[in-house]
């Protein structure tokens, strides 16, 4: 792997202790706000664990796994070593201080603000520094990845370059475009506050900055989880992947589609008219389509796999596929999840269904199962299948693994499904302690605990995923040499430079923001809103 | 058998001008349908129901004028006697953060020592402990006495003396002091309930925790007191006079809100908890 | 692993991606559809009203004073409540709002963003300091409704929740300043 091994494997390892740490954190959340854990906990407690338990699973987590995995992509898939390598590690040790710096600002009890902070609450100065630390750490990836697909295709002229890469640049150029959201706000706005360089802050601006930010970020955590749909679940099924342009188009529409419907997020909100969030929710409408292309697509190729396995008959070929494979499992177990969450996510796209639902526990309920189940059961998938390859040994059996895929599935089921159903009850968001006296809210209390159930059996999955990994590491088999990226039925052989790269795309992408954020965005510098004053959780 | 149709691969460029075509002609034609509809059609349509004119409901849509592009505005309404006139603005915190303690001493030497101390420890159990105690809090109660937004017969004319300057250098003097750290375990007692009270309220009646304002760090209103070492007569004789509405230069009444629900037995435990030291 | 080649031509491959793409765009429609239709016909809308005011100065004077807070009936028979949410309460806590009539309720901030849904009904919206929140309804079912603060506000988050007194409108008299408070339970 060009040495390239031990890059990887520091990003998923700071990734992998941040989501452990996390899980038990959100364990004990779950249960502070349960009927049984009704007298425990002070606020003080919960919102820091609130705030540490989303910083590590929504910052720590992914960006650090997507570096990794994005390394990994740029060596095997495009088969030359990783340029820039120094930048690499540099990235990864800036990120890592920048973890360092947050989660000490959370610990001291100085960043109470929960991981999607809310101005004028305004935390340490430590704690933004951090993230934005990360965030570049990032942003050298973003780089990097671009400057391999560059080198690789001109000394590949004319060539089709490799969809996992092909992906994963997608990937790295939506980031780029929507972090300018979240940096602006944290630069412009929330920093000085925090200095106390300014005593107010402009909240419905700042608002709208983040939501720039806010969709597309989660699908940067998701184009990963699809990038293994797409080049890694066809081969471990055994089959083919149905169609290689298909896969081109999906990445490209994320692309595309992801970043100029940030308003569906602010869709209940006072500084904007119903003018501007019709138009974002009509593009938001459009981001279900490459979900559901690729719905189609990957299902076929599972039939070629499972037809090729001898499945007969409409349904047949379901049975003949290799279950027990994890990478094939954890796709399937990811459909289900997809299918719900994606479900919920239509539904929240839909203000009139919005209104019903924003701010309750749906809301909840639907982002831990589209990203904590779909995705996070596939960035496990993609951790087993390529440990082989980072550390030169093989799993001893995959019984662990696929128990532990089921642990999760099952268990972000259980908790899940409960906050859906009292979401729509209209039970609320962020609470430390509700008041099980008041008849209404005694009646939530028995679902409360059958999700605490579900996240003591996610917790108990997490730990046997890091067991599972840690394992690897010492285990007496050498790695099995097999091929990993699927082919397609027909690879391409020449592609038009839209589907090879995003010049193209990065135009029309900057067309769609400024239609879609410009007024919004420009209504404040013309008429700011009245600054709220700064409510810092440092005592001055 | 497989078939493969012989045809000649076209360069990149060639294929690309259809992509590039289309692909532009259905981002626009969305982008064009996305504007029409929530720009134009819908606020238009709707305001011919609400009897606005398009042009008003198109303002609306887009967030130029207030109010929806499908209901009328209603009419506002306005009386009004402040509770307070301290306005936490940008300049007040200005003045705030620049203000001289040292002058503010001077001022503290002629006017305030007799009853609260040169350090901050009052000489009886009427008057309040100031040492340490939050800069924007003296503030605005020397703020309210002097506009009469809180009455006591020896401090309105004492505030009414000062100007805004003054009050925020005495304001900053007292700040300055340091609290006496005392080791609230051995003076006090903490019993469950009220610690309860402090750290997690009651929903129950809607109060949240005292801590959740009190406590340093908290992020709550500017003008939050420290409570922590106050003397308890002076605490329970404020409580009491915030539940019978005497006291009532709290914003929005949060704290007669709160203190009217309080039981007598609680409004004394509260005030022994924070006399002890306890934060 | 196995790699067997199978035997799709490409054409039947794009062909069935494309009658895919056919069924995705008629439910890109449908939802679409569905919204246009609502907005047109029934006029549901996200809250809309940009309307910026001053949290620093709101206690002060005008609109949202403390005298003024709570429901009247205005002049023209319009219900209009009005709502301040701070840390860590709403004022009033208890807003008396009649049964099948128009209700606009207006809410503002003081300090932080706020947030607040009506259990049971479509009313929804985040307070934003600096801004009026409004939002119109129509309570159809009377009830005593539970509001609660959705969004994070700070630590005393969890406390802050009004109740909502729907009436209905025998018990729904206002008085002679137009203004309706809860009945007493």
């Amino acid at each position: 792997m060009r040495n390239a091994e031990r890059l990887c494997l520091a990003h998923f390892w700071v990734a992998f202790a941040a989501f452990a740490g996390a899980a038990v954190l959100g364990v004990w959340q779950m249960w502070v706000r349960s009927p049984l854990g009704a007298q425990v906990g002070s606020p003080g407690h919960y919102f820091m664990s609130v705030t540490a338990h989303g910083v590590a699973m929504a910052y720590v987590l992914t960006t650090f796994f997507i570096m990794g995995f994005g390394y990994f992509v740029a060596v095997t898939a495009l088969d030359r070593p990783l340029p820039g390598k120094v930048w690499a590690w540099a990235g990864f040790w800036l990120g890592v201080i920048g973890v360092v710096l947050a989660v000490l600002a959370i610990g001291r009890g100085e960043a109470t603000v929960l991981f999607t902070f809310y101005p004028p609450l305004t935390a340490s100065v430590w704690f933004y520094l951090g993230l934005v630390l990360v965030v570049a750490a990032s942003w050298i990836w973003c780089v990097l990845m671009i400057v391999a697909m560059a080198d690789w295709k001109r000394e590949n002229p004319g060539q089709p370059a490799p969809l996992a890469m092909f992906a994963t640049v997608a990937n790295a150029v939506m980031w780029l475009w929507t972090t300018v959201g979240v940096a602006a706000e944290l630069v412009f706005q929330v920093i000085p506050a925090s200095l106390g360089l300014v005593q107010t802050i402009d909240v419905g601006l700042s608002r709208t900055l983040f939501s720039w930010t806010l969709h597309a970020i989660v699908y940067f955590w998701l184009l990963p989880a699809y990038t293994a749909f797409y080049t890694l679940a066809p081969r471990a099924a055994g089959g083919r992947l149905y169609s290689d342009t298909m896969g081109r188009l999906t990445f490209i529409l994320f692309l595309v589609y992801s970043l100029p419907v940030g308003m569906h997020h602010l869709m209940m909100d006072p500084e904007h008219g119903n003018g501007l969030k019709f138009l974002q929710t009509l593009l938001t409408v459009f981001v279900t389509v490459p979900t559901l292309l690729t719905i189609f697509t990957i299902t076929a190729s599972f039939e070629i796999a499972g037809r090729l396995r001898g499945g007969r008959g409409a349904f047949g070929w379901i049975r003949t596929l290799p279950w027990h494979r994890p990478m094939v499992l954890a796709t399937g177990l990811a459909f289900v999840m997809l299918g719900f969450g994606g479900f919920g996510g239509i539904v929240n796209n839909g203000y009139g269904m919005n209104a019903m639902v924003h701010n309750t526990s749906w809301v909840t309920a639907h982002f831990h199962l589209i990203f904590g189940g779909s995705v996070v059961i596939m960035y496990f998938a993609i951790a087993y299948e390529i440990w082989p390859r980072l550390t030169g040994r093989e799993h001893l059996s995959p019984a662990p693994l696929r128990l532990q895929l089921w642990l999760w599935f099952i268990g972000m089921m259980v908790m899940t499904v409960p906050w859906h159903w009292l979401g729509l009850q209209g039970q609320w968001r962020r609470v430390a302690n509700f008041n099980y006296a008041d008849p209404i809210i005694a009646g939530w209390g028995p679902w409360v605990i059958v999700s605490l159930a579900g996240g003591v059996i996610l917790l108990i999955s997490a730990m046997l995923f890091v067991r599972n990994l840690a394992v690897l590491h010492r285990s007496p088999a050498p790695a099995v040499a097999r091929p990993l990226y699927a082919l397609a039925v027909h690879p391409p052989q020449r592609v038009p430079a839209a589907l090879n790269g995003f010049g193209l795309w990065n135009i029309l992408v900057l067309v769609l923001m400024v239609a879609a954020y410009g007024w919004p965005i420009l209504q404040f510098v013309i008429d700011p809103s009245p600054g709220a004053i700064v409510h810092r959780t440092q005592w001055p | 058998m497989t078939e493969h149709r012989q045809q000649p691969i076209s360069e990149p460029h060639v294929l690309d001008q259809p992509w590039r075509l289309w692909s532009s002609i259905a981002i626009g034609g969305i982008l064009l349908l996305g504007i029409l509809l929530g720009v134009v059609i819908i606020p238009v349509v709707q305001g011919r129901g609400a009897g606005l004119d398009a042009y008003t409901a198109i303002c609306r849509a887009l967030g130029i004028l207030p109010g929806s592009p499908a209901q009328p505005q209603p009419s506002t309404q306005f009386p009004a006697t402040p509770v307070s006139q301290v306005v936490w603005t940008a300049d007040v915190l200005q003045i705030l953060s620049n203000a001289d303690p040292r002058r503010g001493y001077e001022k503290v030497q002629e006017v305030c020592v007799s009853c609260h101390g040169e350090k901050g420890d009052s000489v009886g159990p009427d008057f309040p402990h100031l040492a340490g105690q939050s800069g924007a809090a003296i503030y605005k109660q020397l703020y309210d006495y002097r506009t009469g937004s809180r009455t006591n017969p020896m401090m309105t004319d004492v505030a009414k003396a000062l100007d805004e300057k003054a009050i925020a250098d005495v304001a900053a003097y007292y700040a300055a002091q340091p609290k006496r750290n005392l080791n609230p375990r051995s003076l006090g007692e903490s019993p469950p309930n009220i610690v309860q009270l402090v750290e997690l309220g009651d929903p129950n009646r809607n109060i949240p925790p005292c801590a959740a304002c009190h406590r340093a760090g908290a992020a709550g209103p500017i003008e939050t007191p420290i409570l922590s070492e106050q003397r308890t007569e002076y605490l329970v004789a404020q409580l009491k006079a915030y539940a019978s509405g005497e006291r009532r230069n709290d914003v929005y009444g949060r704290m007669r809100t709160i203190a009217s629900q309080l039981t007598d037995a609680e409004i004394n435990g509260l005030a022994a908890y924070y006399r002890a030291g306890f934060k | 692993m196995s790699d067997a080649h199978p035997e799709i031509h490409e054409r039947r491959i794009l062909g069935t991606e494309l009658l895919w793409s056919f069924g995705v765009g008629v439910l890109v429609a449908a939802i679409l559809g569905m919204i246009l239709f609502t907005a047109l016909t029934m006029g549901v809308n996200p809250p809309s009203n940009v309307e910026r005011i001053d949290p620093k100065t709101l206690h002060l004077a005008g609109e949202f004073s403390e005298e003024n807070l709570g429901t009247t009936v205005g002049p023209d028979g319009r219900v209009t409540a009005r709502v301040i949410a701070t840390q860590f309460m709403f004022v009033p806590r208890c807003i008396a709002v009649p049964q099948r009539r128009l209700v606009t309720l207006r809410l503002s901030s003081p300090d932080v963003i706020h947030g607040i849904l009506v259990t049971g009904t479509n009313v929804n919206t985040m307070v934003v300091p600096g801004y009026v929140a409004q939002v119109h309804t129509e309570f159809t079912r009377s009830a005593d409704l539970l509001m609660p603060c959705h969004e994070y506000c700070g630590l005393g988050h969890s406390e802050m929740w009004a109740t909502v007194q729907v009436l209905p409108n025998d018990q729904f008299k206002p008085g002679p300043d137009g203004r309706v408070s809860c009945a007493q339970r």
